[in-house]
């Protein structure tokens, strides 16, 4: 009986291989691609036999790889800021009061995830033409300055921040404002750090909106970049996987780096 | 002397309205984004969807009443992108639910280093880029000289056309869809596995329960509500993590084959620039998936199992 906890160590092992390799082949076979020389393309061996630089040295001639990498690194550090910053203010509004219309406020910050960006897109596009945001990276920053799930997040931390403290920080004459900064904040180290690792990722990731809004290839961000390329270079396929290696490269060196923290934070925000 | 009795009252009448103000400065960022950018927006969407209009600047919106709501309902297009949709979502649960939860149970009995490697090689797909997710597996699943199709001549099957064959280009893009969140679907269910109070499992065995029993009675039940949930997330948002494959891959075709609503209101707003339409789909497909997240959310409520 004792022999069934231990579920079959050998067919468990065999079962996690088989995902792993799922899972990790189709980025390793990005990267070897990339290495591989012109002529030996479409050879199947595992890794190359002459490995290559040229198709890195290809792309950076087409397009201007490393500029579009530093607009996505700025757009998605200003939207993780920006994110921290709004959901911040935003949660303490709701633990710090109790008054009329907070629970609206509260709800409506909760439920904007159900609402699919392609209804809002036309709106959304008319509004940035409007504002003049197009085909910038202000525009691409703005409407993602605030997020449920970061006010969310904030908002369960914040709520079981002893209350005695912050009526302490009240006595001795601390406004709201100082209450939160330096009472309040130093103890929210792990909830923002959570938050910046899931808004940065999903902010280097996103897609939908940058496609909409960007035009030109040197306001571009990554992704957009590599549909460009994609279109452009149809099936140049070494010169597109030393994109896509580059492209992916930030998040996979922050994931190697924060493992657990990167897993944890996407475990807790659902799917979203 | 009004005003004098006017600047003497205020600072008492006003602090105790400034007082009532302040949560609301703390809002306002938030909120403000919130309403500018999502809420108003939808309502626009909704006047809008009674409306013909190219989205051209100086073209004038006209009013046609319930015509693009008739129009779009009378639509073989649209009747086969509701028709993808559902396809979408039946092909994805399996993915994002049923397999993760079966290797979950299968493999609880793990630990260790392995384990932890495991761990983080098929959480990977779930952090790679969609756009990078759509060139690599396009890559390898090309017609000619895809790895894929490689090895499937070489076990004697035909070379299949994966993106272009308008039978099999749906399924495609699910796997792909599926791809990125079989590993973080797997991560969480062993989780809320690890979380089991191993005392239940432990009394059930001497009571001489099997294996099979155990998962039946105890383990699914207390899974039960992240079944709910990710079957809920991938109902509600299933057809929404394909646009990107979609629209990078196929764009919906061949033959509308891989269409579904999502893709359908870009085409129309994007494409043929028609924002009555557009918008008049939106409104339809955010009142079934309004209604389909108040019934799933009821669903759970009702039929998750929690241990108290």
């Amino acid at each position: 009986m004792t022999n069934n906890r231990r579920s079959n160590p050998t067919s468990a092992h065999a079962v996690m291989i088989g995902l792993s390799v799922l899972a990790i082949f189709p980025v390793y076979w990005m990267v070897q691609t990339s290495f591989r020389p012109q002529n030996e393309i479409f050879t199947t061996s595992l890794w190359p036999s002459d490995p290559t630089l040229d198709n890195y040295r290809a792309v950076m001639k087409v397009m201007p790889i490393f500029g579009i990498l530093w607009n996505t690194f700025l757009m998605a550090a200003a939207t993780t800021v920006a994110q921290i910053v709004t959901g911040l203010l935003a949660a303490w509004a709701l633990v710090r009061w109790r008054f009329p219309g907070g629970r609206l406020a509260h709800s409506l910050i909760a439920l904007s995830w159900l609402v699919p960006f392609q209804v809002v897109m036309i709106p959304n596009y008319v509004l940035a033409a409007k504002l003049d945001l197009l085909d910038s990276l202000t525009g691409l920053v703005v409407p993602n300055a605030a997020a449920a799930f970061a006010v969310l997040v904030l908002y369960n931390a914040m709520r079981g921040f002893p209350r005695e403290v912050v009526e302490a920080a009240r006595m001795d004459g601390a406004n709201s404002l100082r209450t939160l900064i330096e009472v309040v904040l130093p103890n929210l180290r792990a909830p923002v750090a959570s938050i910046s690792i899931l808004c940065f990722i999903s902010a280097w990731n996103e897609y939908f909106w940058p496609l909409l809004l960007i035009r030109k290839m040197e306001n571009s961000v990554v992704q957009i970049g590599l549909q460009f390329f994609m279109t452009q270079e149809g099936n140049d396929w070494g010169l597109l996987m030393a994109a896509a290696t580059l492209a992916s490269l930030p998040i996979l060196i922050i994931y190697l780096i924060l493992q657990r923290q990167v897993v944890e934070s996407f475990m807790k925000s659902g799917i979203r | 002397m009004t005003n004098a009795v006017f600047t003497l009252s205020a600072p008492a009448r006003r602090l105790p309205r400034l007082k009532a103000l302040e949560p609301w400065l703390y809002l306002a960022p938030a909120l403000g984004i919130l309403l500018v950018w999502i809420y108003i927006p939808l309502i626009e969407a909704f006047n809008l969807s009674f409306y013909q209009w190219n989205m051209l600047p100086r073209s004038q919106p006209r009013y046609v009443g319930l015509d693009n709501y008739a129009n779009l309902l009378s639509l073989p297009d649209m009747h086969q992108a509701v028709i993808n949709t559902v396809l979408y979502t039946i092909g994805l649960l399996p993915i994002s639910v049923g397999v993760p939860l079966v290797v979950a149970i299968l493999t609880a009995g793990l630990s260790g280093r392995l384990r932890n490697l495991y761990r983080s090689l098929i959480f990977v797909p779930m952090i790679v880029a969609p756009i990078v997710a759509a060139i690599v597996w396009r890559w390898l699943l090309n017609e000619d000289h895809g790895i894929v199709n490689v090895w499937l001549q070489s076990l004697g099957f035909d070379a299949v056309a994966f993106l272009n064959d308008p039978d099999v280009a749906l399924w495609t893009l699910v796997w792909i869809t599926g791809w990125k969140l079989i590993g973080f679907s797997t991560l969480l269910f062993a989780a809320a596995d690890g979380a089991i109070n191993a005392s239940y499992i432990e009394a059930a065995r001497m009571d001489g329960a099997t294996r099979w029993q155990i998962i039946r009675d105890i383990r699914l039940p207390l899974l039960s509500p992240t079944i709910l949930l990710l079957t809920m997330m991938t109902i509600l948002f299933g057809a929404q993590w394909s646009f990107v494959y979609i629209n990078a891959l196929t764009g919906g075709g061949p033959l509308r084959s891989t269409t579904n609503v999502y893709f359908l209101m870009w085409d129309y707003g994007f494409k043929t620039m028609s924002a009555g339409w557009s918008t008049a789909a939106g409104i339809m497909v955010f009142c079934v998936f309004g209604l389909i997240a108040i019934a799933c959310l009821a669903l759970m409520k009702k039929f998750a199992v929690y241990d108290e």
